[in-house]
């Protein structure tokens, strides 16, 4: 059996000055090909996580490691290593001024080499990645528009077409349809995971709307205050569950979006 | 805070530059009936540069070229005495203990008027344009690195982390995340300040520092005025058309 995607072994965080721990007590173990959703009230700790597993998290305790590499909580992993984890940010991060195609071949530059890349000379293989993330995302038309100039949808295709670009094992989604309608955010979601799935890559996102990620996830880790409250099958995470996790939180927050 | 503590707050400014006005009118002593006598003055003055003297053409000319050549020059040492002091005064990529000191010495550079910084560096390299290429080099780059740190500073970072974990490395994250966020502001800068240096140090040569001033504070002194109209006229011009290049250039950059 292959080395799990995640494996965390009692993994805990605390903000410099903060009085109660980020994260505390994480045990958790995701195997490749899994397509989890993080939910939980904002400032659970989802976002946190999911950047120490992208190896962006410094100050940590605990054993974590990715694809079966570890990671440590005093430096970044190497670039390799990065290469193979992909991230799509909430606000996309993306290069406003270059276009949708330059952006999309910035996910490449991890496996590119150091003198051609800072010169602007993509490889055969790499202008491949990047016209079949644009095409997969349904952007091969906008290639050469700059991302000024696209919508917030398109945008966040962008954001998605770079990190498959990078041909990742591993997905991390840090809100990544939090700023589209209702109608977008579903499509968006839908596409990521079938995305993920068809190239056999361990997908973890996150979202606070979960029924929306639920809908999506096979698996759902819930987490409220730091720590793990729920981690299981996602449709086992019922509307009296989630109530759970989030505490006094409006019955209305929680209903079926759409 | 009360009604008329509040009142007073917001009336102190008009009251001081109301103060400033007064006090520097009533204490110059400028006798306005002077100007009443000038405009036959202006007239005679005038009259004697007319006809410009266009013999000296060639010489004007040599001496406008001369100041374009130490405004070049001189913007491209600003421009490369900037691209390390610019960083080092960016809070966003320099550590503090770097930043302050550079935003000082910065801050001193572009407080020295050009003139004064010409007159310094003539009494120390002595004349002609070298003094007047350090100058602006000096002088520009105080301005030019501030522009600079502010384009750096203005920078998202969140592209550039989105970068790193991609897997880019530092020089991949400057040229394909912080580049292409700061290089219109930058362009557009140098180019400003290019025209900067260009208008100021047209009056470099009345120091000594080289360039066409020499020319037009030779024909005054020697009361040859149809020439120094000729080198007036030629200013003018060279300041009309840098301007309007640099707004063309500009509109291309934005």
């Amino acid at each position: 059996m292959s080395a799990p995607a995640v494996a965390l072994d009692g993994v805990g965080f605390r903000r410099p000055g903060a009085a109660a721990p980020a994260l505390e007590a994480i045990y958790l173990s995701i195997a490749a090909g899994e397509v989890v959703a993080l939910v939980g009230p904002s400032g659970a700790g989802k976002s946190t996580l999911l950047t120490l597993l992208d190896g962006r998290l410094r100050g940590w305790t605990g054993c974590a490691t990715t694809l079966g590499r570890a990671l440590y909580p005093d430096r970044p992993p190497p670039r390799a290593a990065r290469a193979e984890t992909g991230f799509v940010f909430q606000s996309f991060a993306l290069v406003e001024r270059a276009t949708a195609r330059r952006n999309v071949l910035n996910g490449r530059l991890g496996r590119m080499p150091l003198l051609p890349s800072l010169m602007g000379r993509a490889r055969p293989e790499d202008d491949a990645a990047a016209s079949a993330a644009l095409r997969e995302v349904g952007l091969l038309d906008a290639a050469v528009t700059r991302v000024d100039r696209l919508s917030g949808g398109q945008r966040q295709r962008v954001a998605l077409a770079r990190c498959l670009a990078q041909e990742p094992r591993l997905i991390l989604a840090d809100e990544p349809v939090a700023s589209l309608d209702p109608r977008r955010a579903r499509e968006a979601l839908r596409l990521l995971a079938d995305l993920a799935i068809s190239r056999g890559a361990t997908l973890i996102f996150s979202s606070h709307q979960p029924a929306l990620a639920l809908e999506v996830a096979t698996r759902a880790v819930a987490l409220r205050e730091g720590r793990i409250a729920f981690d299981g099958p996602a449709k086992e995470l019922t509307e009296t569950a989630l109530e759970d996790v989030y505490g006094a939180a409006p019955r209305a927050s929680l209903r079926l979006a759409g | 805070m009360t009604g008329r503590a509040g009142a007073l707050a917001s009336w102190w400014p008009g009251l001081l530059v109301a103060a400033l006005v007064l006090w520097s009118a009533a204490t110059l002593e400028a006798d306005l009936s002077r100007v009443a006598a000038a405009g036959p003055r202006l007239g005679a003055f005038i009259a004697r540069m007319a006809p410009p003297d266009l013999s000296v053409w060639p010489e004007v000319l040599d001496g406008l070229l001369e100041t374009l050549r130490i405004a070049v020059v001189g913007t491209l040492g600003a421009i490369l005495l900037s691209a390390i002091l610019g960083p080092a005064a960016a809070a966003t990529v320099s550590p503090g203990w770097i930043v302050r000191p550079a935003r000082v010495l910065l801050a001193l550079l572009r407080a020295v008027p050009l003139i004064i910084v010409a007159m310094l560096m003539v009494s120390a390299v002595g004349l002609g344009p070298l003094p007047g290429i350090l100058a602006v080099l000096i002088h520009g780059t105080g301005m030019l690195a501030k522009y600079y740190a502010e384009a750096i500073d203005d920078v998202d970072p969140a592209a550039a982390a989105a970068l790193e974990s991609a897997g880019a490395g530092l020089l991949q994250r400057l040229r394909f995340a912080v580049w292409p966020q700061m290089a219109p502001a930058a362009l557009r800068d140098t180019i400003f300040r290019f025209e900067l240096n260009l208008r100021e140090s047209l009056i470099l040569g009345v120091v000594g520092a080289g360039g066409i001033g020499l020319h037009i504070q030779t024909y005054v002194r020697s009361f040859q005025f149809e020439k120094a109209a000729t080198a007036t006229l030629a200013v003018v011009a060279a300041v009309l058309l840098i301007e309007a290049l640099n707004g063309a250039l500009r509109r291309r950059v934005a």
